[in-house]
């Protein structure tokens, strides 16, 4: 065998980048996506109508295209799947190469966001177009995560480990400060703390906080991976609460999302609006549903319906059962993901998947919990269901690194 | 060597290490991140599903109600009362306009934007607010554009109740400026009412609660039907998804009601009611029920005031709009005046006209018989209560019959005592008029007459007469029909029948008597003496000649000096009675205080105002009913004969055709045979006039002039007539050669022209009928 590849040239790299991808993830992924689209067919068409994207115009009456936004979904589905193609065929061990580069391209594109090439929608500064001043519009932050994702992976998997060894260079005092500074891996979280407290900056000016999230929690989510004591996790933990009651609590904000969390129909018409039309909607569901595409909420009731609220609309045509199978589905594709980081070749490919899926987890969490009123809200969209062209692109993408590193998996041994 | 074996331990340690934390993830953000999504789209889904669907279904849902047809109401021939049409309301949605309004501010800044003239922008809210205004009568401009301000509703309605002209108009509008969903037109409907002022008691009036008045509140429910309801989807901006979800529930028409009156006797009623009013300068109204007497269903019951259906708070009635104006009343307490049905919602004392029961309850008791005989003195003494007869000089020596018809208080006080109290009292139960007479019409007043305890000598002497207690008009003569139907009470009730939407009778009148009074027997021997107080007594001015009337006559004290409500009962044909009616007049205004004339010259009584009306008014109902008409002996004089053909015959045989007829004849010219007569063939003319023969003469053509007759004898009257070559037929009192018989109305009005030979029906009343009840009590 060994000889055969060989004779036709292929490194050990490129002999294992041969391996079959991971077809319950592949399959997991198509069929998530697939239902997604429909998904969106039946949630938007509506609201198309009397969308002036879609060609309305309230003047001469006209009403819009109602597959508007599913053809451009559609077309953007095909551009990610051979975008997840192409990344599974892409030996990933090249991401270590790449991982800088992204990173920096991600924050100077997300300092661009602030300046005036940004475009703003509902008063959040988020996007760039593609080609800075023309094209479809997209966020720097997809790629912020990707970057990070990358970067600490790649950086994480080359850590040294076990215990530091101590030298007598140093006086013996400042020998114990830098033993404690390296055995507390103090010394190797300060450049990742750096590069998250940039981002996060960077991305809280947009505002984007659904997105900091997602990136805090990909880097805290690689970094405990890594094996960064545990301490510190529970010390950013407390930090973070700690932020968040000083945030909500003394300084007030966003106090009203608070009071209609706790109680929706304390301003049903006004802020807790969102919140109580999404109830409307999964409540009304039931156990099996209303039927597919007989959503009454997606009458232009449900803001964001085929955004961010997507869920609400699933909920309501395929009730408690549906909802709970398009739950099950995704924690399937998130466990298959640790599975396969846990049977990765090596650490980078590993801490590769653990960024990616965590992100994915959190991200379907955080959508799925402002529905179902779990959390309060925050505008966060649901991954391969929710309208959004380049996120879609970027997620599969994602995926196809994944697949990338299943195709690396040793297979289990005969005997 | 040791080093890079420590390297590699802490390696496998390092790989574990990841590995335990992968698992730990996988823990976290595959199964437990997921669970509380399980759990709440559980509580949502399942738990709390009902309750927030439900309000989830109320925004995403308008409901329209269609109100139902509402059932006809028909007379007994079939001619309609009531009907509803269907019209519309026109309601504005503010919610709408301003969407409207925006979108149409959006699309010109888009248009500008792209720099393309806009043209001038329509603004909604103002041409909405003129346009209907302009359209719609009664709706000001300002009163929309007010409307308009409260931009959250989606329903203000503005109008009602459109005839078709002007919903035409408003849909046109609509169109013209492309309003559809800003303003929208309700399915309503109108209540019509043909005979407009016609049974206006009986029928009564619906207002937007629905029936108020009469059979339209009573058989509210029947009426009304089921209204349907349509709930429609609509999107979030409030217009309807039809295509996505409708749903209907039927609405049921409601069922038609057919009435036992008959629209013509009802008008012959009205129109007798209106006449006397005038007549007598009747201050208070009144009221007329026609009953037929052997099923207890009301042919006609008119009421005065009245007003009309279609316009039923408008007062029409002359004499109400000037108390209104002379601000003696307001304005609600003249529309509920002219609103009420005078025959069941008042009481009143019946008067005389109780006498008819007394005399059944001691015919049935045995306790006189028509050879008992009573003297009056003028007056007598009931436990140390003088009461006074009508005669202050007495009628002396008396048969029943004569008691009767003399309406004698002190022979009724005798009568009243020969029964005794409880006896007495037993037959005012056993005739109805302690219950209410259960008529299918609403606000049926309850009778007030003493308990049996209070129920003493005196009260016993003052209700032989029919004074100190109150019944309904509606009750008094359902008890009096009694008295001459063959003994049976029957239930009141205007109502015949009800028919529901599918053509289902749902209910019928019950006719059944509810019990018998009196027997057939005695019931026969009290319409034989009432038929004679028509014949020769007291109520001699309701007689007509051809209809065997029988009555009692009743002139009634009120609390108010003065005011008295002057009455009639009468039943024909009085051998078999058909019809029973019950006339009477509120107070009459004296010409002067404590004088018995009224203004307009009669002498207030029963028997002088309400008498001559009741007798022509069951006259013609009769007619009516194709009743044959019955002649006594001493009608037969007046019996009306037709004209023969005589053209052509010669003088002998013309004579002998005429004698044929009972008709005498002059002869004009001196040709050979008739070549002309007068009346001409065919006319009616009372048998023993006197007919021209032309012999060989046209006739002249010319027309005559009638005169006045009104207050001429029949003599007089005849004389007056036959000088014009115009013939007479006298009907009313029995006594026509009294010298107080005088014309009291004739059927041509005075100065119209006739044709020679016409025939006039001249109405006689005897003006000195003394009848009077009412009684003074000394101590």
């Amino acid at each position: 065998m060994a000889v055969k590849s060989s004779r036709r040239g292929l490194n050990r790299h490129q002999q294992l980048a041969k391996g079959p991808i991971d077809l319950p993830f592949l399959m997991l992924v198509l069929l998530l996506l697939g239902i997604g689209l429909i998904m969106l067919l039946s949630a938007s068409s509506y609201a198309a109508l009397y969308d002036r994207a879609a060609g309305y115009n309230a003047a001469t009456g006209t009403l819009g295209d109602p597959y508007y936004y599913f053809k451009r979904q559609a077309l953007f589905a095909v551009l990610g799947i051979v975008g997840m193609l192409l990344a599974s065929r892409l030996n990933y061990q090249y991401l270590r190469i790449w991982s800088v580069p992204v990173l920096l391209g991600a924050i100077v594109l997300l300092i661009l966001v602030l300046t005036p090439l940004g475009v703003t929608q509902n008063n959040s500064t988020r996007w760039l177009r593609l080609a800075l001043v023309a094209g479809p519009t997209y966020q720097p932050s997809e790629i912020a995560k990707l970057g990070v994702v990358l970067f600490f992976s790649a950086r994480l998997s080359k850590r040294r480990l076990g215990s530091p060894t101590f030298s007598r260079r140093w006086p013996r005092l400042l020998e114990k400060i830098r033993y404690f500074f390296y055995w507390s891996d103090l010394a190797e979280l300060v450049p990742y703390v750096v590069i998250l407290a940039v981002i996060a900056a960077l991305m809280l000016k947009e505002p984007h906080m659904s997105g900091t999230l997602l990136v805090l929690a990909a880097g805290a989510a690689i970094l405990f991976a890594a094996g960064i004591r545990l301490g510190w996790f529970a010390l950013g933990a407390v930090a973070m609460g700690g932020v968040a009651y000083v945030v909500i609590f003394v300084m007030g904000y966003n106090s009203s999302r608070i009071s209609v969390w706790l109680n929706p129909w304390s301003d049903p018409t006004d802020t807790g609006y969102q919140v109580v039309q999404s109830l409307y909607a999964v409540a009304s569901g039931g156990l099996t549903g209303l039927g597919f595409g007989l959503s009454r909420q997606k009458y232009l009731y449900l803001p964001e319906e085929q955004n961010d609220f997507i869920f609400a609309i699933i909920c309501e045509e395929l009730g408690f059962i549906g909802a709970t199978l398009i739950v099950v589905l995704f924690a399937l594709l998130v466990i298959r993901g640790y599975w396969l980081a846990l049977h990765a070749r090596d650490r980078f490919g590993s801490l590769l998947i653990v960024g990616f899926t965590t992100l994915l987890a959190v991200q379907v969490f955080l959508n799925m919990a402002v529905v179902v009123n779990f959390i309060p809200a925050t505008g966060i969209s649901l991954p391969f269901f929710s309208y959004g062209g380049t996120a879609l692109l970027i997620q599969l993408v994602e995926m196809g690194i994944i697949l990338s590193v299943s195709r690396q998996i040793a297979p289990p041994k005969q005997n | 060597m040791n080093r890079q074996k420590r390297k590699k331990s802490s390696s496998r340690q390092a790989n574990r290490r990841i590995f335990r934390r992968t698992v730990f993830l996988l823990a976290v953000c595959g199964v437990a991140m997921f669970l509380p999504i399980v759990y709440k789209l559980w509580y949502w889904q399942i738990s709390r599903h009902d309750e927030i669907e439900q309000k989830a279904v109320q925004q995403q849902t308008s409901e329209l109600s269609v109100s139902a047809q509402r059932g006809a109401i028909y007379d007994s021939e079939g001619n309609v009362l009531a009907i509803s049409a269907s019209a519309y309301d026109v309601i504005l949605s503010p919610k709408a306009i301003s969407d409207k309004q925006q979108e149409l501010d959006a699309a010109a800044q888009e248009a500008k934007e792209k720099g393309e003239d806009p043209g001038e922008v329509l603004d909604v809210v103002e041409t909405i607010a003129t346009g209907l205004a302009e359209i719609l009568d009664g709706v000001e401009a300002d009163s929309i554009r007010e409307k308009c301000q409260d931009t959250s509703s989606q329903y203000k309605k503005i109008a009602t109740k459109l005839d078709a002209t002007t919903e035409e108009a408003v849909r046109e509008f609509m169109d013209e400026y492309d309003l559809s969903g800003c303003i929208y037109l309700t399915p309503n409907s109108k209540r019509y009412y043909p005979y407009s002022t016609l049974a206006a008691q009986v029928i009564g009036f619906t207002n937007d609660s629905g029936g108020a008045y009469g059979i339209e509140a009573e058989l509210d429910d029947e009426l009304s039907g089921t209204a349907g309801l349509v709930v429609t989807a609509q999107n979030a901006s409030g217009t309807d998804l039809l295509n996505f979800y409708q749903e209907y529930y039927d609405a049921e028409s409601g069922s038609t009601v057919t009435l036992t009156l008959s629209t013509e006797i009802q008008k012959l009623c009205e129109d007798a009611l209106a006449d006397g009013i005038e007549k007598y300068d009747v201050q208070n109204g009144g009221f007329v029920i026609v009953m037929d007497c052997d099923s207890g269903a009301i042919l006609g019951m008119a009421s005065s005031p009245t007003y009309d259906l279609n316009d039923y708070s408008t007062i029409i009635d002359a004499a109400l709009q000037e108390e209104v104006e002379s601000g003696a009343m307001t304005e609600s307490e003249a529309l509920s005046k002219m609103w009420r049905n005078k025959a069941l919602n008042d009481t009143y004392e019946p008067g005389s006209t109780f006498k008819s029961l007394v005399l059944a309850a001691a015919l049935q008791e045995g306790t006189v018989s028509e050879s008992t005989t009573f003297n009056c003195t003028g007056s007598v003494t009931v436990s140390n209560y003088t009461i006074r007869c009508s005669d202050r000089s007495g009628h002396g020596l008396q048969t029943l019959a004569e008691a009767v018809g003399n309406s004698c208080n002190p022979a009724f006080i005798a009568i009243g005592q020969s029964l005794g109290a409880e006896t007495f009292y037993s037959y005012m139960e056993r005739f109805g008029l302690m219950d209410s007479t259960g008529i299918d019409l609403p606000g049926e007043s309850a009778n007030v007459i003493w308990s049996l305890d209070n129920f003493g000598i005196t009260e016993l002497a003052t209700a032989s007469f029919g004074q100190r207690f109150t019944v309904t008009p509606i009750s008094l003569i359902t008890a009096i029909n009694a008295v001459v139907n063959g003994g049976y009470l029957y239930t009141p009730h205007v109502v015949q029948s009800i028919v529901d939407a599918d053509g289902d009778t749902t209910y019928e009148a019950d006719t059944t008597p509810v019990r018998q009074v009196i027997s057939e027997e005695t019931s026969q021997r009290c319409a034989t003496i009432l038929e004679g107080v028509v014949t020769s007594f007291t109520g001699r001015n309701a007689y007509m000649s051809g209809y065997r009337i029988g009555g009692k006559t009743g002139t009634s004290q009120t609390l108010v000096d003065d005011e008295y409500i002057v009455s009639f009962v009468g039943f024909a044909p009085a051998d078999d009675p058909e019809i029973i009616v019950l006339v009477a007049f509120d107070s009459p205004q004296v010409d002067a205080a404590g004088s018995n004339y009224s203004t307009t010259g009669y002498y207030i009584s029963g028997g002088n105002m309400a008498a001559p009306v009741a007798g022509q008014l069951i006259a013609d109902i009769l007619d009516c009913l194709g009743y044959e008409k019955q002649y006594t002996d001493d009608d037969l004089s007046g019996v009306s004969v037709s004209m023969p053909a005589l053209a052509g015959l010669s003088e002998s045989e013309a004579a002998e055709a005429l004698e044929a007829k009972d008709l005498s004849y002059r002869v004009v010219g001196d040709g050979e045979t008739v070549t002309d007569q007068c009346p001409a063939y065919g006319a009616t003319l009372p048998s023993g006039s006197e007919v021209i023969l032309y012999m060989g003469e046209e006739a002249p053509n010319d027309t005559v002039t009638v005169p006045d007759l009104i207050g001429m004898t029949v003599d007089q009257a005849k004389e007056a007539l036959s000088e014009l070559d115009l013939y007479m037929t006298a009907t009313g009192s029995s006594s026509y050669y009294n010298s107080t018989t005088l014309a009291y109305s004739q059927s041509t009005a005075a100065g119209t022209e006739m044709e020679r030979g016409s025939v006039i029906t001249v109405n006689f009343a005897d003006s000195a009928v003394a009848d009077y009840t009412g009684q003074e009590i000394d101590d």
